[in-house]
């Protein structure tokens, strides 16, 4: 794809989730990252832009609204009520939002399952670290168990890669989780469960998604998983299986593990990264879909 | 004039441990009149992980959250009703209202004992209903007593009125229940108790070592009911209390009919220092542990003490019952001479 | 007569490292990061170091960061051409980029001359606090990152209380913070909050050190200190000067004994806590000044001029390192004498 048929994006937050986007962004070639902006120029990531080429501001959300031209497709990394005043300002102006936040204002997208449907909306949000990781999953699950009753979904991060704000939103993520695993799963209860273990060296994140089902055919779930797992790893190529699925003491029960691409952020953060990944793949597919839209086909 | 301790009797929850998570209605009705009876200040009920902990992750409960503490709350009228509550397993909306408006007196906010600050909107939002609040650290032998200051000085500054250090894995000695009571009687301003687990036989005596360096809250089930060996058992504590010159409140007999009662109606069998217990102590894994791994070593067909070991080695947490599959299933796969 | 300054550090570095090295263990095939790289304390350290990884195969890289790294290259030693050895020319308020393998991280970016202190008080605040909110937030990023010593200062404590006869850690100290001459105090006191900060917010391991006052090789002998202007004015023929009370008390470690102290302190000291670093042997300026002259031949004459008494004198600043001693096994090897003697070896070959 030649340079000036990439989209263009820019960033809303330079803090440690827009900075990881950027250097993402920067790796691929479909994107271009036209504006990475934020609202104090001494932020670490607003630096660490400016010292790798990209322009700047620290107008935040201003710098846009003066250039709408410089952009087709935003990412906003700042938080849910910032993003939700952002999105009042951007939608009229047509851009293409994805939310990095938990302000849950358009589509839960995660790009193994309904990449296709969130295409088709103008603001698609990222869920959560656990809501990536079991999602898939669990929609698999869910297929292949009709009418499943009960889906649980168990993460485990590192203590060092959950800061004051993941903290402070606990309850937040629990339930955005479980609103995602329900959608996907189509299961009708459904559980999130968080632990964050201080143990160093610093532990990779890891999820465990159960369901509460008589024994199903393990070997062709087994098969459906794996298929799964590999269509994650396109796009978070840290995510694997840690353990043969196996059921057990009335439950199934899939162990994943994410291991970051310590792009900006620490490997161990994997459960940082496994959004950011998402967030690109949805970007990408958009700069595609947006690539073809605009071609010009001489048959 | 006597000193006090303030008892908290946790049977109906440490205990349900004990029971996968399968204490009945009527289990809890007869154990909380007993205890009504008996006056013990404080009786805990709910899953053995606390409010919102039925899970696969964790154990189903047998009834549900409401169940269980409408059931207590009609019979404790003196005795206070009082909750477990751990954030990342309890959200506020779903869970922590609830438990408020069925009216629970005392609701303790734990998190494992290096992340106080997961503990600040529950504990906030428990004070602000008029509640009184407890902060718990958990698993407390992983951190150092400089460290448990830290984290509960954070506790005391969201609300907390009381901070409880738990031993749950059942491995301190005495001397290292000394020296984090007396450093965190120092540092807060706010009374300190001890929550004991007899896995290497120090229960009763490391409440002892508690109370002497200042702690004025203890922990304890009736025979000891609880996760992994059991808690500190409630009636000895009590006569070992009075012993010292210390006043409890609680009617002697009316208690030792209560646990006698609890060892005919609630227990399958009476805590007993087994061998996985033992195990799980030295390994400073979380006592109730035990049944997953037992029932996960066999599925994989390794040494639950070798699981145990591991565990312990990599410092998995309360909650993370998880990792029994992928532990188990490692040493399956390479086996290798743990101890 | 580099060679001969480079085999007078290396007998230094064998001295201390000959029965001890095996406790450094754990900085094997590690990368630690230096910042204030090429100071007194940096340099010292970046020899132990170098001597390890030349003869006991320690594979130790270090990257030394100061705002002119290249200032190593003109000082007597041959750190500046090692291989294991990476210099950075960076301040430490603007760093970019960590490389993501630092393992340990030793904060030492500050300026201890107090000249600068009175002249630009408001660079000394900045580097002290920017710089090490800078350092520790980009420290947040490093997967790898087992320890951070953040090298503090003796000068937390205020001056010694007269009923103490060393100062230990457990002392809060008393500093005046709006008096002019607490600035630096000041300013390490708060750089100590900073690291307590990020270490209960973002879970980062560090370790305090509060170091008071070395002697050795590489320290600038203009620098105003009563032991550095005696070895000075002898160095020129002398006499001896002693500006104020010569019976102000005072303690010395050497370089050498400095640099392992530190190593130990970051290899094994315990996060949240605080180590003195110093020699606990007190010692008069008086008698400082004979040691120093005793060095000499012909003898320097020593002239004292007492100034009026009044509390900066009679003044006593000795560390109590119990707990250097207790959780670390660390002692002082070298004695004043010693000290002396081979820092005036050196000083004099330099001349």
């Amino acid at each position: 794809m030649k340079s000036n048929q990439k989209l263009k994006v820019a960033i809303i937050g330079s803090g440690n989730i827009g900075t990881d986007l950027l250097i993402k962004i920067m790796r691929s070639e479909l994107l271009e990252c036209t504006y990475f902006v934020g609202r104090n120029f001494s932020s670490p990531g607003i630096s660490k832009a400016s010292s790798m080429g990209i322009r700047v501001s620290d107008q935040s959300i201003d710098a846009i609204v003066r250039e709408p031209d410089c952009c087709d497709l935003i990412f906003d990394a700042t938080s849910a009520k910032d993003a939700t005043y952002h999105w009042s300002i951007l939608k009229p102006l047509g851009k293409i939002v994805i939310d990095m936040t938990p302000a849950k204002l358009g589509i839960m997208c995660i790009p193994a399952v309904n990449l296709e449907d969130a295409l088709k909306e103008q603001n698609i949000n990222m869920v959560t670290c656990g809501g990536q990781a079991s999602s898939p999953i669990a929609y698999v699950i869910g297929q292949f168990v009709k009418d499943i009753e009960y889906v649980e979904v168990v993460s485990s991060i590192a203590s060092r890669s959950a800061g004051p704000a993941t903290r402070i939103n606990l309850d937040e993520y629990i339930e955005t989780t479980e609103a995602a695993v329900k959608k996907f799963s189509e299961a009708k209860e459904t559980k999130a469960i968080l632990n964050l273990n201080p143990a160093v060296p610093c532990v990779d994140m890891q999820t465990t998604i159960f369901a509460r089902t008589t024994q199903p055919d393990m070997d062709a779930l087994k098969k459906e998983i794996n298929k799964m797992v590999a269509k994650i790893a396109g796009y978070v190529p840290g995510y694997s299986l840690l353990v043969e699925p196996i059921y057990e003491h009335g439950r199934i029960a899939v162990l994943v593990k994410v291991q970051g691409l310590g792009d900006y952020l620490p490997k161990f953060a994997g459960n940082l990264d496994i959004i950011n990944c998402a967030a690109i793949e949805v970007a990408e597919a958009y700069a595609k879909k947006l690539a073809v839209k605009n071609s010009v086909v001489h048959h | 004039m006597k000193k006090k301790v303030l008892i908290s009797d946790p049977t109906l929850r440490d205990g349900n441990h004990a029971v996968a998570h399968q204490l009945s209605a009527k289990q809890i009705e007869s154990y909380s009149i007993a205890a009504e009876a008996a006056k013990i200040p404080i009786v805990e009920v709910g899953h053995g992980n606390g409010l919102g902990a039925s899970s696969l992750q964790v154990g189903l409960a047998a009834i549900s959250d409401r169940e269980m503490l409408e059931t207590a709350r009609k019979h404790l009228v003196h005795s206070k009703l009082g909750i477990h509550v751990i954030p990342g397993f309890a959200t506020i909306n779903k869970d922590l209202k609830i438990a408020i408006e069925i009216g629970v007196d005392l609701v303790r906010v734990a998190s494992h004992c290096t992340e106080a600050d997961l503990t600040q909107r529950h504990i906030s939002f428990a004070r602000e209903k008029g509640k009184e609040v407890y902060g718990v650290l958990m698993m407390s032998h992983l951190a150092s007593p400089e460290l448990l200051v830290e984290e509960a000085q954070k506790m005391e500054s969201y609300g907390a009125e009381a901070i409880i250090i738990m031993d749950s894995a059942g491995a301190y000695l005495p001397s290292d229940v000394t020296e984090r009571i007396e450093a965190l009687v120092n540092a807060l301003s706010i009374p300190v108790g001890f929550h004991g687990h007899n896995n290497l036989g120090f229960a009763i005596g490391n409440s002892t070592a508690a109370i002497d360096a200042g702690a004025t809250i203890i922990d304890a089930t009736a025979r000891g009911f609880g996760a992994g060996a059991g808690n500190t058992q409630l009636e000895v504590l009590v006569a070992v209390l009075d012993k010292l010159g210390f006043e409890t409140g609680i009617d002697f007999y009316k208690l030792l009919d209560a646990s006698d009662l609890a060892e005919k109606e609630i227990m399958k069998i009476v805590p007993t220092i087994s061998s996985t217990s033992i195990v799980s102590g030295l390994s400073g894994v979380f006592s109730a542990f035990n049944k997953p791994v037992e029932r996960i070593s066999k599925l994989y067909g390794v040494d639950s003490r070798d699981v145990f070991f591991e565990l312990g080695r990599r410092k998995i947490i309360a909650g993370q019952e998880d990792l029994i599959i992928e532990v188990a299933s490692n040493l399956s796969k390479y086996p290798q001479k743990v101890k | 007569m580099i060679s001969k300054l480079i085999e007078l550090i290396e007998a230094d570095c064998d001295q201390i490292l000959l029965e001890s090295y095996g406790l450094l263990k754990p900085i094997q095939n590690q990368h630690i990061l230096i910042t204030g790289g090429t100071g007194f304390i940096g340099t010292w350290i970046a020899e132990l170091v170098s001597y390890l990884n030349k003869n006991y195969n320690f594979n130790t890289r270090l990257t030394l960061l100061a705002r002119n790294a290249d200032a190593i290259l003109i000082k007597p030693t041959s750190l500046g051409r090692q291989k294991n050895i990476i210099l950075k020319s960076k301040d430490v308020r603007n760093i970019i980029d960590l490389d993501s393998d630092i393992n340990y991280i030793i904060h030492a970016a500050a300026n201890p001359d107090n000249r600068e202190h009175s002249t630009n008080p408001l660079r000394v605040i900045d580097t002290i606090v920017h710089g090490t909110s800078a350092l520790l937030e980009k420290s947040t990023l490093l997967g790898g990152l087992n320890k951070i010593l953040n090298i503090s200062s003796g000068m937390v404590y205020g001056s010694q209380p007269h009923e103490l006869n060393s100062i230990p850690e457990t002392y809060i100290g008393k500093v005046d913070c709006s008096q002019i001459n607490s600035i630096y105090a000041e300013s390490k006191r708060m750089g100590e909050t900073i690291c307590a900060a990020y270490r209960t917010q973002h879970r980062l391991e560090i370790v305090n050190a509060r170091p008071f006052a070395f002697i050795g090789p590489y320290q600038l002998i203009e620098k105003p200190w009563a032991i550095n202007n005696f070895i000075r004015d002898s160095l020129m023929g002398g006499p001896i000067r002693i500006l104020g009370n010569g019976d102000t008390v005072r303690s010395y470690m050497y370089g050498s004994e400095m640099a392992f102290w530190m190593l130990r302190i970051l290899i094994s000291g315990k996060s949240g806590h605080n180590y003195n670093v110093g020699s606990p042997h007190p010692i008069s300026l008086k008698d400082l000044a004979l040691k120093v002259s005793n060095n000499f031949s012909p003898l320097p004459a020593i002239l004292s001029r007492n100034g009026a008494e009044s509390d900066a004198t009679h003044s006593k600043f000795i560390p109590n390192v119990d707990i250097a001693k207790k959780d670390l096994g660390l002692e002082i090897k070298i004695d004043v004498d010693d000290a002396l003697r081979k820092t005036i070896e050196w000083n004099k070959l330099l001349v």
